[in-house]
């Protein structure tokens, strides 16, 4: 057995999302020094972006606050954000590895109070919210970030905005110099944890998404649907603000689709029935329509089914839909041949939701490393090679699937660490 | 419903480009997707499950499996590979077979394995009807460059009517003949069940006038302008291909029924109209054409399906190529033959000429069970379905 304390049974977890969170915890509440790096400005991953989450229907917060706690509290926990593998070396049990934090420009000085952004002139889109609004260039990642502390955009920056952002600033947090920042460590087992991003809607040529305000995505419903969101959680069509007296999920968006995700990707069945409650409790009787190839519960997940099924107000078509139309009012109206009767179906709405897959983010990223990858960009587990993957990074999940895999992760890890 | 599926049915269907059939998880894109699908009953979506199923009997009165014209839109956006454009020519192609009369002859037409018996009879029946003439020896150069072709099966003193024509109408008029009966009873067939599906008022017939002006006559002119084929995305092409082969065999149709016309009624009249056409005569410059345009055609859509091979992972069938190739041939033999003439070559010109009649020859005969049925078959479709729309059919 090598020692537990040293480095050398080090675990670098890869991705910040619920599934690295649990990895990085469980392996380090074992005993093992964990180094958690995250790309983005601040941990918690895609579920920090949902209003939100099923089973449960709780936010987001329940599950993330609790682990950036346990994160905090847990000395061996190395945290770093904006940070991602440059380049790896050696083998099991002694792996050298690159790592590469970018700059951030705000400083751990910083207490986010937030002076700074209202002092900042210049705007920026956000991408946390898919674009639908716009944040300052120097900003919180989101509500409840972790770590706590602002970021810039500093692409987006002027000048002027420079100075007055750095006079705002009492705590002198602002460094417009910091440089990338590399450097090495010695682990004996990588966690991949990279997660997922939405699969681009566009490519789907035939469903128009970007051509009307009216066509979204089911993650831009997540956002819409969230307080902190760009609507103030009210779900209303981009562009003129109308409220909803029907709206379509367009299921398989994009998944189950040779030409583009080839899986299934688990979940959208389900987000579906979700944003159908947010839609509902907000619009007692707006029309809800589905369209889909079949409808997938996963195990447990048959009751959220049923209960939405109940909805007088919904109808449930099996068909895709193949065909969005633009229509002059700033609706649009799908069209699928619903295959239970042989008709061709053309629905008239005021929004049509595309419930866009998940693609593993390597399938889009170089992976740094020599990583097993199969056809779709997931990670297959080479365990001889101490390089496991966890959560969405190993096949398109839900959280409670997830932080299951990432455990799983986290017992194979510390196993190669006392080979 | 308790379905019995047809396994050997399906197994045809996958002999001729549908192996993909059984991929197709339902999901509807293709029928949405595909431009001639129309809004009451859209294709090729329920064709898929009942292939899978192996509902022999309700495919091969669809006349949706008909109407598809191939252009692949669907196929290029099946989520799944499932191909469902190649599906349904396999259908097509199995339900030609089915119609098909005499059936040996018929089964015989819907696989490479028979192509020596199918080559094999013309060469046969042709090589005995010029043992039969007494005519069987290569002309010399003189009289080859007078007569041509024209003494090929000799000639008689008999001034009223030309022994070569003679010969040529024998073989080729039963040939055709043949064709057109088998055709006529499997559209019959087709059409009845199709009618009795549809529930069409019984009670209405149309009269062969009323049959003609309202649903064949605007059919036909639909199928020239290809108006259809042209609502394609993927496969544009074709037009460029299908639509001068078209006109080709309206060309070279033109120009045979007024060659028949001349030598057979009235030549009986002016027997100076016999004997072979000057270059400079205007059917003789349609005949040019045509060949010209045939071969044309035929080469654009040779390159398509090889293309589609590659590039849409077609599967390559009997059914799609053995019409190009007699296509081809008959293009090739009549172009040869013709130079050859021009080069006074006797032996090589005779040999050229004896395949020409041949491949002329597969093409009528074979017709209703080979892909050039879909000639019959479509065009009876596109009147089937005028029919079932108009007020008469449908008033109950
Ligand atoms: C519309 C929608 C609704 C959903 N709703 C629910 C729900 O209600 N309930 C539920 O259980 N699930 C839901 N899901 C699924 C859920 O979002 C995922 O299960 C979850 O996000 C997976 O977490 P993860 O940590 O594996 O991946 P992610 O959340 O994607 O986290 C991965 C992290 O890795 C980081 N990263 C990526 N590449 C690198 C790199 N090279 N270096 C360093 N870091 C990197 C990313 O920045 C990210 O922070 C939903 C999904 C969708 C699409
Ligand atoms: S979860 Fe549903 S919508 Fe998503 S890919 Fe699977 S079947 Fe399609
Ligand atoms: S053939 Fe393809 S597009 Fe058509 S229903 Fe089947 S899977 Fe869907």
């Amino acid at each position: 057995m090598t020692d537990e304390q040293g480095t050398s049974g080090a675990v670098l977890v890869v991705g910040g999302g619920i599934s690295g969170l649990t990895a990085a915890l469980e392996t380090a509440e074992v005993g093992n020094d964990v180094f958690l790096v995250e790309k983005g400005p601040s941990f918690g991953g895609r579920v920090a972006q949902l209003n939100q989450y099923f089973p449960k229907l709780c936010p987001p917060s329940c599950g993330l606050e609790i682990n950036f706690r346990r994160v905090k509290d847990n000395r061996k926990i190395r945290t770093y954000t904006m940070t991602t593998v440059k380049a790896v070396k050696g083998g099991p049990g002694n792996y050298e590895v690159t790592l590469e934090t970018e700059p951030r420009y705000v400083n751990s000085n910083c207490t986010a109070c937030g002076d700074c952004t209202a002092a900042c002139p210049d705007e920026t889109a956000n991408d946390f919210n898919f674009g639908m609004n716009n944040s300052k260039a120097i900003y919180l990642p989101h509500e409840m970030a972790f770590p706590q502390r602002y970021v810039i955009k500093k692409s987006a920056l002027s000048p002027a905005g420079a100075d007055a952002i750095k006079a705002a600033c009492k705590y002198d947090a602002i460094d417009l110099d910091m440089q990338p920042e590399m450097f090495t460590i010695n682990v004996a087992s990588i966690i991949w944890a990279t997660g997922w991003v939405p699969y681009e809607p566009t490519k789907m040529e035939n469903l128009k998404f970007g051509q009307s305000k009216s066509i979204v995505t089911n993650m831009m419903i997540e956002r819409m649907a969230a307080p902190s969101g760009p609507t103030g959680g009210k779900i209303v069509r981009p562009g003129d603000n109308k409220a909803i007296d029907s709206i379509a999920f367009v299921q398989c968006a994009g998944s189950r689709d040779e030409n583009h995700l080839e899986y299934c990707s688990h979940i959208c069945c389900m987000a579906t029935f979700k944003q159908m409650s947010y839609v509902r409790e907000q619009y007692p009787n707006a029309k809800i329509y589905v369209f889909y190839i079949d409808l997938r519960t996963p195990g447990k997940y048959e009751k959220f089914r049923e209960v939405r099924m109940a909805d007088a107000n919904a109808s449930f078509i099996k068909g895709k839909v193949a065909d969005i139309i633009l229509e002059a009012d700033g609706g649009v109206t799908v069209v699928a041949e619903n295959a239970l009767t042989a008709e061709k179906i053309t629905q008239k709405v005021d929004m049509a939701v595309l419930a866009t897959g998940m693609q593993p983010s390597l399938g889009l990223q170089d992976a740094p490393a020599e990583l097993n990858l199969d056809a779709s960009g997931f990670i297959i587990s080479d365990f001889d090679k101490a390089m496991i993957s966890a959560g969405c990074a190993k096949k398109a999940a839900d959280v409670v699937t997830c932080t299951q895999s990432s455990t799983a992760a986290a017992l194979k890890a510390i196993q190669v660490s006392r080979r | 419903m308790n379905v019995q599926p047809d396994l050997d049915f399906i197994r045809s269907l996958k002999e001729a480009g549908g192996d993909t059939l059984k991929k197709c998880y339902q999901c509807a894109t293709c029928s949405v997707i595909c431009p001639l699908s129309k809004d009451g009953k859209p294709f090729p979506r329920k064709e898929m499950i009942w292939a899978q199923w192996g509902m022999r009997d309700k495919l091969v009165t669809d006349p949706d499996v008909f109407l598809c014209h191939h252009c692949g839109d669907c196929t290029t956006h099946c989520p799944r590979g499932a191909k469902p454009g190649d599906v349904l020519s396999s259908i097509r192609a199995y339900a030609y077979t089915f119609y098909g009369w005499p059936k040996p002859l018929a089964k015989l037409a819907s696989s490479a394995k028979g192509l020596p018996i199918l080559i094999g009879l013309p060469v046969v029946v042709i090589f005995i009807m010029w043992l039969l003439s007494g005519a069987m020896r290569f002309p010399t150069s003189e009289e080859f460059s007078q007569y041509g072709y024209q003494r090929f099966f000799g000639t008689w003193d008999f001034y009223w009517y030309a022994k070569n024509i003679f010969f040529i109408v024998l073989i080729m008029v039963p040939s055709l003949g043949l064709a057109l009966f088998s055709s006529f009873k499997g559209i019959s067939t087709m059409w009845k069940t199709m009618s009795e599906d549809a529930g069409l008022n019984k009670e209405y017939r149309p009269s062969v006038g009323q049959f003609l002006k309202d649903y064949l006559w605007p059919s036909l002119i639909e199928i020239v302008k290809h108006s259809r084929f042209r609502e394609c995305t993927t496969n544009t092409d074709r037009v460029q291909g299908h639509l001068p082969l078209m006109l080709a065999f309206i060309g070279l149709a033109i120009v045979t029924t007024w060659s028949l016309l001349k030598n057979d009624v009235l030549g009986l009249i002016w027997p100076s109209l016999h004997g072979p056409m000057a270059i400079t005569d205007p059917f003789k410059i349609l005949a040019n054409i045509s060949a010209i345009a045939l071969l044309f055609g035929v080469g654009v859509l040779w390159a398509n399906r090889k293309k589609a091979e590659a590039e849409m992972n077609t599967q390559a069938t009997f059914y799609d190529w053995f019409l190009i190739w007699e296509i081809t041939a008959v293009g090739v033999t009549g172009v040869a033959a013709q130079l050859l003439r021009w080069a006074e070559m006797p032996v090589t010109g005779y040999i050229v000429y004896f395949l020409h009649l041949v491949s002329v020859m597969m093409l009528f005969l074979y017709l209703p069970y080979t892909k050039f049925a879909h000639l019959m078959y479509r065009t009876s479709a596109y009147a089937f379905e005028k029919y079932r729309q108009s007020v008469y059919a449908t008033n109950s």
